[in-house]
């Protein structure tokens, strides 16, 4: 996944970013587009990078009729994949944008959820114009493809440099181990935070003092370390 | 084993499927079981993220060691087995397991327990978690026990898909993210409710889920609602029941 995003970075001689990502998955995944939506201060879901036109028209289209495959990714906090917009399930479920979507050219979209439980950073859909589901060996990369572009966001907003090659990328977020998460809930109580901002405070802390986050966790949830308003830390 | 707790057992998971279904709250009810049912210490229920990753959603106790122990096998340990192979692991006495698992034998030691067994959770020829049980005494698992807890753990793999017809992966997929996501929102409430009411893990988690229970709501919406008005909405603390059964060799947190 990684390596292939790398790859095409390298080819074409700029830095991994998020578009890359996004031609990368059309690329490899045998979708026609995929748009890539960042949550903004006022909750909603901003296009960042839409890799065709109907990709830009699809996620218009969701935020004019207030539904959508990305409206309910936001909602569940897990995928939404629609193997074809023009059954009547899919009609039943999304009266006012199923229709509309697939008069615009869309019969297939997957919306992946880029989210750290209640900390919701975007999502990343995929569409095709012709239904059907994605193959056995896509649908996971497709998820990992949405777990390397939270990762780059959640970089971006930690203020870590870009990374030049793959590597980096993964770098150090073990989002799987629960001390993390566990912390993070801690230091939105100490500091009063949003989980976003206090997830932000102790990726920062352990960058800063060259920990490895699952450690640093695993002592802000033994109570060896506290963060305080005063921007103390103990 | 009680046969009538059994039947009583796959009746209440069988009315959970049917009724207003949640993931989450399905598996608790299951790990649960299999303490009561397989006469274990702790059970813990594991799936596979997409990177691989074995991540609990669910377990009997939520005590950080215990925890840890099933984090610690996505390097060694008899999930890790369960998981890559296909098959039931099991090992009888971590006394001995050194050699085979060190840390993870190690530290389930220290944890008080002395016996383990991994189960696959199968769909066909996909591979999607592990049911982890930990017994305090050694010994084997009786062939009762074991049967029982294959039959619950391809309960968890069709609850998980809801549906008879298992064709669906974009089903699957959906469930298993969402599950593995709702552990994640559960996890940050627990330390919020921990950190403003001075709780350990354990009793956080028990303060979340007695509240649950006792309004009747599903444990990953409380979690949500704790996190947006940051365990000042609800009487959390009073509606925390007392800990779960513990392994028998103390274990303080």
């Amino acid at each position: 996944m990684r390596l292939w995003v790398t790859e095409r970075a390298a080819v074409l001689g700029i830095p991994i970013s998020t578009r890359v990502l996004c031609e990368t998955a059309v690329d490899r995944l045998d979708v026609d587009g995929a748009v890539l939506s960042v949550d903004n201060s006022s909750r909603w879901l901003e296009t960042r990078e839409s890799t065709d036109l109907l990709g830009a028209e699809l996620a218009e289209l969701e935020v004019t009729v207030g539904e959508g495959p990305s409206a309910d990714v936001r909602k569940q906090g897990g995928p939404v994949l629609v193997t074809d917009l023009d059954s009547r399930a899919s009609q039943y479920r999304w009266p006012a944008f199923a229709p509309l979507a697939v008069t615009a050219g869309a019969c297939a979209m997957f919306a992946l959820p880029m989210c750290i439980g209640a900390i919701r950073v975007g999502v990343l859909t995929l569409h095709r114009m012709r239904p059907g589901p994605l193959t056995p060996q896509a649908l996971p990369d497709s998820l990992a493809f949405a777990d390397l572009a939270l990762r780059l966001l959640l970089d971006e907003q930690a203020g870590l440099p870009v990374p030049v090659d793959g590597a980096a990328v993964d770098g150090e977020l073990p989002l799987h181990a629960p001390q993390v998460h566990q912390a993070t809930g801690m230091i939105a109580m100490q500091l009063d935070l949003t989980m976003e901002d206090a997830f932000v405070r102790l990726r920062a802390m352990a960058f800063a003092g060259q920990r490895p986050l699952a450690e640093l966790a695993a002592d802000v949830v033994a109570r060896r370390v506290r963060f305080h308003r005063n921007g103390d830390v103990s | 084993m009680d046969d009538e707790r059994l039947v009583e057992t796959f009746v209440e998971l069988a009315d959970t499927l049917i009724d207003d279904f949640d993931v989450i709250d399905f598996l608790h009810l299951l790990v649960d079981r299999c303490v009561e049912l397989l006469d274990v210490d702790a059970a813990g229920l594991l799936l596979a993220n997409q990177r691989g990753e074995l991540q609990v959603v669910a377990t009997s106790n939520e005590q950080v060691r215990l925890l840890e122990l099933f984090q610690l096998q996505n390097d060694e340990g008899p999930c890790l087995e369960a998981f890559g192979t296909g098959k039931a692991i099991s090992h009888p006495d971590l006394g001995a397991a050194d050699a085979k698992w060190p840390r993870f034998a190690a530290t389930a030691t220290e944890a008080g327990f002395a016996a383990v067994d991994a189960l696959p959770m199968r769909l066909r020829s996909e591979l999607i978690g592990a049911l982890n049980l930990f017994r305090a005494e050694p010994g084997e698992l009786d062939p009762t026990a074991l049967r029982t807890a294959k039959a619950l753990v391809d309960v968890a793999t069709i609850g998980l898909l809801q549906e008879r017809s298992i064709r669906n992966r974009e089903i699957l997929t959906e469930q298993l993210q969402t599950a593995l996501n709702s552990r994640v929102i559960i996890e940050q409430a627990k330390g919020l409710v921990a950190e403003r009411y001075g709780l350990d893990m354990d009793g956080s988690f028990a303060a979340l889920r007695g509240y649950a229970r006792s309004h009747n709501l599903k444990l990953s919406d409380v979690a949500r609602s704790v996190i947006e008005n940051r365990g000042g909405n609800l009487d959390l603390v009073g509606a925390a029941k007392p800990a779960r059964r513990q392994p028998r060799q103390g274990t303080s947190e």
